[in-house]
């Protein structure tokens, strides 16, 4: 993996923001703290437990089937919206985008 | 939930069945006289008036839901919002405590992590998040899955009923199209920059890495920038930045940058000395197999080195290019047939071809090919394998507007394409098709020949709206796309509508008037 010696995260996720159809963007900690997020404080404390918890499980599902596997990417599909998750090291970075029909 | 008294009534036309005797207190059923049903006769001996059923009043009982007594302590903050999302909370737990003492656990866990949601991070516990290595390494690694994820769009729900799809035009190899596939442009690495080198990896042929020159608007950035775009997914940006101290003219090469490392400058890179090379290097060519391989370099003073890639810190041969003992020849392009490792040809820049083999007896320029008038900007050799051997040939494009066919076995042009009003700037075969090759120039055209099918004009041809001039194409290794580089940092990819199926059938069925021989008409 090519690297990066500093990130621009501000710059990156503005760029994702800005990316077609995309809602909110939250980034959760390890403690389920959100760092960053574009949607309103009461939203974003929601979908980070929740998330978080989901993440949890889903993870705890993957290792169970398999003890040697793990989740690498989360994406659940809904009728308004898509959720898209990326976990790692502990933090989500959590995506709501509404899918073009 | 509530209770009710179903209301309870006795049908006269029950099935039959016999109650059981009753000792004492007898009771008796008067049935229908239906002759279906069996009749009981009412015991006179006892006759006893029968109980008449009727309805009953129905009491209707309601219950209250169940109270579900729970305290809570309240934490005292000053925005309503949170409080508000308090009682949210209450209401699921109450829901949650009744499926079981498990999800208490776990609501007492969210109950506490909410209570720390609730403090806020102060700016300098943020920075420091965002500046922890482990973040870092998050970042990266997600944010790059979620932009390939979101420029995924595909509808996984569409029903494609009722609708007919587009019948793909099968290609039989008579002609060739080409259709805009994508453009690749970064804002900040592409903009002001030509683009010098591009080359399609052989590992993940969806791979393309394209290197740019440097941006004289922005001298405070890296003069050198390559990029490695990726056309199989959908997102825009580029999969991996490289940065490099002078400007990169030629893509993959005496600079070494390793993918596996975290950083963007250059792992090695061979020193500038007298014994390497001193002049810009335009020409990199890797040869030989994926085991043994060499890496050639040629610059602009007619010096060529070949390079071990583990040791980069000086070249395991040099050589000069000279011709006839006396004049270096200033080597703009080179290119090695298939399967050749030892005999390649160069273009000039005085227009002239030359033939070359890196060992051997006659190691060195061998002969010369007179037939540019100007300095010749691409060359490319016969890639296509097929029944017959074509590798001799080689094509050539030059500042002279055209682009010339050549055989290795005549020193003359076998023919020449003068279609273009600009300077030609690169041209390749296709790797798949044998009569098929790609030329751009600096009018912004890409063109495609298929001299199966013309040689007068190119078979397919496109002006690309909005480009310079276009510097580089090349063409994927399937054959089926082709990038082309412009002088704006540009890089757009376009598809040429070959069907895949059918270039095991094509064959280079044209052959140049002036050399047909009585065996080689047969190609069909």
């Amino acid at each position: 993996m090519a690297g990066t010696e500093h990130v621009e995260v501000e710059e990156t996720l503005k760029r994702i923001e800005a990316h077609k159809g995309v809602i909110g963007t939250i980034i959760v900690d390890a403690e389920g703290i959100p760092i960053r997020t574009t949607l309103d404080n009461s939203t974003t404390v929601l979908y980070a437990r929740l998330l978080r918890r989901l993440t949890m499980n889903a993870r705890s599902t993957v290792r169970d089937i398999d003890p040697q596997n793990d989740l690498t990417f989360l994406r659940i599909r809904s009728k308004k919206h898509e959720i898209l998750v990326a976990p790692e090291n502990d933090y989500l970075l959590i995506v709501i985008q509404n899918p073009c029909e | 939930m509530f209770v009710c008294l179903l209301k309870v009534s006795i049908c006269k036309h029950a099935c039959p069945f016999f109650p059981p005797p009753l000792v004492g207190d007898i009771r008796t059923l008067q049935w229908d006289t239906d002759p279906s049903v069996l009749q009981l006769q009412a015991d006179s001996e006892h006759g006893r008036r029968m109980q008449r059923l009727g309805a009953s009043k129905i009491t209707q009982v309601d219950f209250l839901p169940k109270e579900v007594v729970s305290y809570c302590k309240e934490t005292q903050t000053p925005l309503t919002a949170h409080l508000s999302e308090e009682e949210e909370e209450e209401d699921e737990e109450m829901m949650e405590a009744k499926s079981g003492p498990e999800s208490e656990q776990q609501d007492e866990d969210d109950n506490r992590e909410n209570k720390e949601v609730l403090r806020e991070l102060t700016e300098e516990e943020r920075q420091q998040i965002l500046h922890s290595s482990e973040f870092q390494s998050f970042f990266e690694c997600s944010i790059r899955v979620m932009e390939r994820a979101l420029a995924e769009d595909s509808n996984i729900f569409f029903d494609y009923g009722g609708r007919e799809l587009e019948d793909k035009e099968g290609d039989l190899g008579s002609g060739s199209s080409l259709s805009f596939s994508r453009l690749f442009y970064d804002e900040h690495w592409s903009k002001h920059r030509v683009i010098t080198c591009l080359d399609w990896s052989l590992q993940y042929p969806e791979l393309l890495v394209a290197s740019y020159n440097n941006n004289e608007d922005a001298p405070h950035e890296p003069d050198g920038v390559a990029l490695v775009w990726n056309i199989k997914f959908k997102k825009a940006t580029p999969e991996y930045i490289f940065h490099c101290q002078s400007p990169v003219v030629s893509v993959g090469f005496i600079v070494l940058w390793d993918n596996r490392s975290h950083r963007r400058t250059p792992v090695q890179r061979t020193p500038l000395s007298a014994a390497a090379h001193t002049h810009p290097v335009y020409c990199v060519n890797v040869v030989g197999t994926q085991n043994a391989n060499n890496l050639i370099t040629v610059s602009t003073d007619g010096r060529m080195c070949s390079w071990s890639l583990d040791m980069l810190s000086q070249p395991q041969e040099t050589m000069e290019l000279v011709y006839n003992k006396s004049k270096p020849v200033a080597v703009t392009g080179m290119a090695f047939p298939t399967g050749d490792v030892n005999n390649y040809v160069v273009g000039s820049e005085e227009g002239t071809v030359y033939t070359a083999s890196r060992h051997g007896s006659k190691a060195g320029i061998c002969e010369m090919f007179e037939g540019h008038q100007g300095p010749v900007t691409g060359i490319s050799c016969h890639s296509a394998v097929g029944t017959v051997d074509f590798s001799h040939l080689f094509i050539t494009s030059s500042f002279d507007w055209t682009v010339k066919l050549w055989s290795t076995k005549h020193n003359k042009p076998l023919y020449s394409f003068e279609d273009n009003a600009d300077y030609v700037y690169d041209v390749m075969w296709s790797p798949v098709h044998p009569a098929i090759f790609a030329a751009v120039d600096g009018m912004g055209r890409l063109d495609l020949w298929n001299l199966n099918n013309d040689t007068e004009v190119p078979t397919a041809s496109v002006t690309i709206e909005g480009a310079s001039a276009l510097n580089r194409v090349r063409w994927s290794s399937g054959g089926k796309e082709v990038a082309v580089g412009d002088s704006e940092g540009r890089v757009w990819i376009y598809d040429t509508g070959e069907v895949q199926i059918h270039w095991r059938e094509a064959q280079l069925s044209w052959w140049p008037s002036r050399w047909v021989h009585g065996n080689e008409k047969s190609h069909q």
